[in-house]
């Protein structure tokens, strides 16, 4: 135990105890002098920053890990027929799936900048403009470049809820299935009525899983749209590190970062009490 | 005889692996292929993903720099510091949690649990600024150490999984032959444990690879960035002027993590949905 107790204390509670004092503080990088006060709160959550943040955060969030979960279950539904069929190129599809969320984010936001960038080495704006289309400028407006955040997240993170709604697909006894079809159920409703309700224990799991992980993406954004155009795809991670690390601010940005803290609690909370009901802890 | 339910099942199954060919696929192949070309291919906006004149021009100039290979070094030593400390730091607390019963182990299980919850972003703003008052920032060796602390809770209860899946009669039978806990655990456990080490570390080396928030903020020095940090540093220089060569030094960033996934991606999968699904 006690390598681990070291490390958790020294990396983890002190720090955590840490940002706590210093969101009291008006502390900055630049000095060394601060004083104690509810000042940083004050400005933090009064600032015209802090609600556009959050509401960014919000659909960003949302957006993402309704996708993702739609998305990694239609394909794990076609992975598990595939392999059950013995349907060619089911492997390389899964492998392919899987590739995009093994890699670096920095790298994902790479690729994504270069696919939707509107220079000639952008794949669909070559791809609009080679059909006549008029060009989209996908990081550059406001409402687009959101959308082309979730995207790219939506590419890295499915895979993870793939495997995750694969298992269990697996684990779904066939008999349930049998039944239905001697019911005389069709594909539709035995989708409704076995596989939804069969999953829903590893699918809210699995939505607490993505949901944290979507919130504290950061490298993928800076390396795609570095939060512009303007403030457009500046969620709370990103923020909190421009408040610290651009504009000096650690007090205030230690605001942020309690916000950040309390809300990775309340994701526990709800995912130990999710364990808990599915007695799986 | 094919029944027709499953043959529109054949049909709808091609529709969302075609999806996913274009979706998933294509963004990687447009970067291969932008990696291959001449400068003059890459501005005119061709569509053909083999290019005209396929060149290694561009894998060469990037290898040759030496900068790009000290990022490679770099994260080869933060990847393999991180990962494998973070699994001496994990197993004997993996062992006792999945075989001593003490008082508050579940509460100890939740706790590292809701460290995984985390963003490291949080730690690392007080972190970065004791490491820069005791003159710590720009060493891997004390960068490294953050990386364990973040690889430390999965590398925990990936473990404990493991542990869990070996029958406690091994223990007992030691334990009776007169060996003590540490004794049981470093003869008799560590050795049927291997295949568990094994993809705790793999999952954690390709986390570790991929690394980006604390050599951002704890590695200033070029010299000792990991590629994580690199490639944005060659975004910023070449994504304009030589998107080609930015290509090309983003394939060879993934290539380690994706050879080893592609490697052993049986493996890692089990041991990943099976804290999920078995709980």
């Amino acid at each position: 135990m006690v390598p681990l107790l070291v490390v958790v204390t020294l990396f983890y509670l002190y720090p955590a105890t840490q940002v706590f004092r210093f969101s009291f503080t008006n502390a900055s990088l630049l000095r060394e002098d601060h004083r104690y006060g509810l000042e940083s709160y004050a400005r933090v959550l009064t600032g015209p920053a802090f609600l556009h943040v959050v509401w960014i955060t919000l659909i960003f969030v949302l957006v993402s890990i309704a996708l993702q979960l739609t998305l990694g279950l239609v394909i794990a539904l076609a992975v598990q027929h595939g392999t059950r069929r013995g349907l060619r190129g089911t492997g390389l599809i899964r492998t392919l799936v899987l590739t995009s969320w093994v890699m670096p984010g920095i790298v994902i936001g790479v690729i994504w900048q270069i696919v939707l960038n509107s220079g000639s080495y952008g794949l669909v704006n070559s791809v609009l403009a080679s059909a006549g289309l008029p060009r989209v400028g996908f990081l550059t407006g406001s409402t687009m470049a959101l959308w082309s955040v979730i995207v790219a997240n939506v590419w890295r993170g499915t895979a993870f809820s793939m495997i995750l709604q694969y298992a269990g697909l697996q684990a779904i006894d066939p008999v349930l299935y049998e039944a239905a079809e001697v019911d005389g159920a069709s594909r539709w409703q035995s989708f409704w009525r076995v596989t939804l309700p069969s999953l829903r224990p590893i699918l809210m799991i699995n939505l607490v899983l993505i949901s944290i992980q979507t919130f504290n993406t950061f490298d993928m954004i800076l390396a795609l749209t570095g939060g512009g155009p303007g403030r457009a795809t500046e969620v709370l991670a990103l923020h909190t590190y421009n408040v610290i690390f651009r504009a000096f601010s650690l007090g205030q940005g230690s605001v942020l970062a309690v916000v950040m803290l309390a809300l990775s609690l309340l994701f526990t909370l709800v995912y130990v009490r999710l364990l808990r009901t599915e007695d799986r802890l | 005889m094919i029944s027709p339910r499953r043959r529109t099942g054949d049909l709808l199954t091609y529709a969302v692996f075609a999806f996913c060919v274009l979706f998933f696929g294509l963004p990687l192949l447009w970067l291969i292929s932008l990696s291959v070309r001449t400068p003059a291919e890459v501005y005119t906006a061709s569509l053909n993903m083999v290019p005209q004149e396929p060149t290694l021009f561009n894998y060469g100039s990037v290898l040759g720099s030496g900068r790009f290979q000290g990022y490679l070094l770099n994260s080869l030593r933060l990847t393999l510091a991180g990962s494998i400390g973070a699994m001496i730091a994990a197993a004997p607390a993996a062992y006792a949690a999945s075989r001593i019963d003490f008082r508050g182990r579940r509460f100890f299980l939740i706790a590292v649990l809701s460290l995984q919850m985390i963003s490291p972003l949080v730690i690392m703003i007080p972190l970065y600024r004791y490491y820069a008052q005791l003159d710590l920032l720009d060493s891997h060796l004390s960068a490294s150490f953050v990386y364990i602390a973040i690889l430390v809770p999965l590398a925990t209860w990936m473990l404990k999984g493991f542990f869990d899946g070996i029958p406690t009669e091994l223990d007992e039978a030691a334990l009776v032959d007169g060996c003590n806990r540490l004794q049981a655990f470093r003869r008799v456990i560590l050795p049927v444990s291997v295949p568990g080490f094994a993809a705790v570390f793999v999952l954690t080396a390709i986390l570790a690879w991929g690394e980006f928030i604390v050599p951002y903020i704890l590695l200033s020095e070029p010299a000792m960035q990991p590629i994580s940090v690199g490639i944005l540093a060659f975004q910023g220089s070449y994504a304009q002027t030589a998107t080609q060569i930015l290509a090309a030094a983003a394939v060879l960033a993934m290539l380690p993590a994706i050879a080893v996934f592609i490697a052993l991606q049986r493996f890692i999968i089990a041991a990943l949905t099976a804290g999920a699904v078995k709980g």
